[in-house]
């Protein structure tokens, strides 16, 4: 049984502004989609407005026969996934021991984990560690600067003090070790905000730029954000610098702006494949960090 | 404290203190070990000698700083552009969240909150690609309206009088939309039955914003506006970073940038240090001081 709804001026207006919104968050996407799928002689004309002119796949087929581009995907990938993979287990190496009732030097480590979250020491001071490790221009230097978070590390643990106290001290009194009820109990009550959270790190990764510029000079080692910044900040051609021949035949049809565009709807595919999940689970977590115990 | 049964309680959570230790360790190596280096803003650093072996200077860098024009200009920059955000993107969710509490249809919810949420998701590169793309003279979206209206395309991102325009519309795109969850979420924690005794008052739905919605959701308002305003020196590098060029140093260099340049890029270390050390100090005392605020408001703090 449906009401009928009145249709208020408000009603109208608020549902206008609303789309109005939504028209002016989508159209730069798709003025730059267009653009990767049109031709060059279109763009420079000034045609391309929200639909392509001149379909073509010419400019996606250009950038993905560059071996820079992937390797710069891969890196990118590689970073991501380790990097999700490690702060993971570094904040629920964390949160376990800081969310039980009792603990002794509990209050230290938690007051030590706050000092972090409001102090950084630095850009400076940090490159002068990472070079004194000798990291610079590896992996781990992309790697260790973000999978350490205290907000992360806050949240799953309010979320573990969620866990029964009864629970786990019915497995003790059964015998059972920290580690077991770790294992047994812990996580698998955990598994919501740890997906939460994973998706946390694991967007943070994929978007950095910054260590990247700061700590990586080898091109071979290149993240995806940082080849896109080159592409786009320095006009350089995709398959211009290292290894892939170009043909001239290449070279005539492929524009630049058209190029530029399909490499970033290219970087920003895989956000966009995700989001309907990050979506959900993002939010929760949001909803999770936001409600004090 | 009796050293004895601390030693038991030690023994008998030792898995716990081992579970402890790597992520301990983690963050006294890559979160306190670099604190060591500030001392670099008190000397004059030299790479090769380095921190034992660099010439102690005091507070030379400092005093440097606040004479230099150029970082005053910075400083001017940085706090210029805050207050924009502040004045333009702090309402902004507040009002959308506002909106899209008063539809009614689900699925225009949603669909709306779905679209709005995506650019929070982007990183600045690719944000700033794409809007290098619009805002460009030959191609642009922008200028093509333009020229479509007869006037000459205008480079955006090469002009002193757009530039913090362009920084502030950009950070609106990416954040406004995602900002207004916590909005959302606060004004679902707002008594319906309010909003039933106002609506047998016969109160339309100005009267219940005005009388019952604003006043809830009061506080968490506050809260975040305070926080807000205790980051009013922060630089939002990523953003500046990829937008900028020379030509609009004037108006856009922040403190974060300026460090990055003069620090790193002209290796000067010990300056770069002292810019850093500088803003740090002065956010953490804005942070105290904001949560002092909020503390006073009663219930809320950020611990």
């Amino acid at each position: 049984m449906t009401r009928l709804r009145r249709l208020t001026a408000f009603g109208v207006i608020n549902a206008l502004l609303l789309i109005m919104l939504c028209i002016v968050t989508l159209a730069p996407f798709l003025n730059v989609l267009a653009k990767s799928l049109s031709s060059e002689q279109a763009i420079l004309m000034g045609k391309v407005t929200v639909l392509p002119v001149d379909p073509n796949f010419r400019s996606y087929a250009y950038v993905l026969k560059s071996k820079d581009f992937f390797r710069a995907f891969a890196v990118q990938t590689i970073v991501t996934a380790s990097g999700t993979a490690l702060g993971m287990t570094l904040t629920l190496m964390m949160a376990y021991p800081l969310s039980r009732t009792r603990l002794t030097g509990k209050n230290v480590v938690l007051v030590m984990v706050v000092i972090t979250m409001i102090f950084n020491a630095g850009i400076i001071p940090n490159y002068m560690l990472i070079r004194r490790l000798g990291l610079l221009n590896s992996l781990m230097a992309l790697i260790v600067p973000l999978c350490f978070n205290g907000f992360n590390m806050f949240i799953v643990r309010s979320y573990m003090q969620t866990i029964p106290l009864s629970v786990i001290e019915s497995a003790m009194i059964d015998g059972a070790h920290h580690a077991q009820v770790l294992c047994k109990i812990v996580i698998p009550f955990s598994i919501p905000v740890i997906a939460t959270i994973s998706l946390f790190f694991a967007v943070t990764y994929w978007n950095d730029y910054f260590n990247a510029m700061l700590y990586i000079t080898n091109y071979r080692l290149k993240p995806l954000q940082l080849y896109l910044r080159e592409i786009i900040y320095l006009a350089l051609d995709p398959q211009g610098s290292v290894g892939t021949q170009q043909t001239s035949e290449s070279f005539m049809f492929v524009s630049p702006i058209s190029v530029r565009a399909a490499t970033i709807i290219a970087s920003t595919l895989p956000i966009l494949l995700v989001y309907p999940f990050l979506q959900r689970y993002y939010i929760k977590g949001i909803m999770i960090g936001s409600v004090k115990q | 404290m009796n050293t004895r049964r601390m030693m038991a309680d030690i023994r008998k959570d030792m898995a716990l203190h081992i579970l402890l230790f790597p992520p301990v360790v983690f963050m006294i190596v890559f979160r306190f070990l670099p604190l060591t280096w500030i001392v670099m803003a008190f000397q004059d650093y030299n790479i090769f000698r380095g921190l034992a072996g660099s010439p102690w200077v005091g507070l030379h860098h400092f005093r440097k700083l606040f004479s230099s024009e150029e970082f005053l200009l910075v400083f001017r920059n940085t706090l210029i552009i805050n207050i924009y955000r502040i004045v333009f993107l702090f309402p902004a969710p507040i009002i959308v969240a506002l909106l899209l509490n008063e539809i009614r249809t689900l699925l225009f919810k949603r669909v709306v909150q779905t679209i709005i949420y995506i650019p929070h998701f982007l990183s600045w590169v690719v944000i700033a690609a794409i809007f290098i793309q619009i805002l460009s003279v030959d191609g642009g979206l922008v200028n093509q309206m333009l020229m479509a209206l007869g006037i000459r395309p205008v480079p955006f991102l090469m002009d002193k009088r757009f530039f913090r325009g362009i920084l502030v519309f950009t950070a609106g795109w990416k954040d406004v939309g995602w900002n207004t969850i916590i909005y959302l979420a606060a004004i679902t924690g707002i008594d319906p039955n309010l909003y039933e005794a106002a609506m047998v008052e016969g109160a339309g739905r100005f009267r219940k914003m005005w009388h019952i919605t604003l006043p809830g959701i009061a506080t968490t308002v506050i809260v975040l506006l305070l926080l807000r305003m205790g980051q009013i020196l922060t630089s939002n590098v990523d953003q500046v970073l990829m937008l900028y060029n020379p030509l609009v140093y004037e108006v856009g260099d922040v403190l974060g940038t300026y460090v990055y340049r003069m620090g790193l890029g002209k290796m000067e270390y010990s300056f770069g240090t002292a810019v850093g050390l500088f803003n740090s100090v002065i956010g953490f005392v804005l942070l105290l001081g904001a949560n002092a605020l909020t503390r006073k408001l009663g219930d809320r703090s950020i611990w």
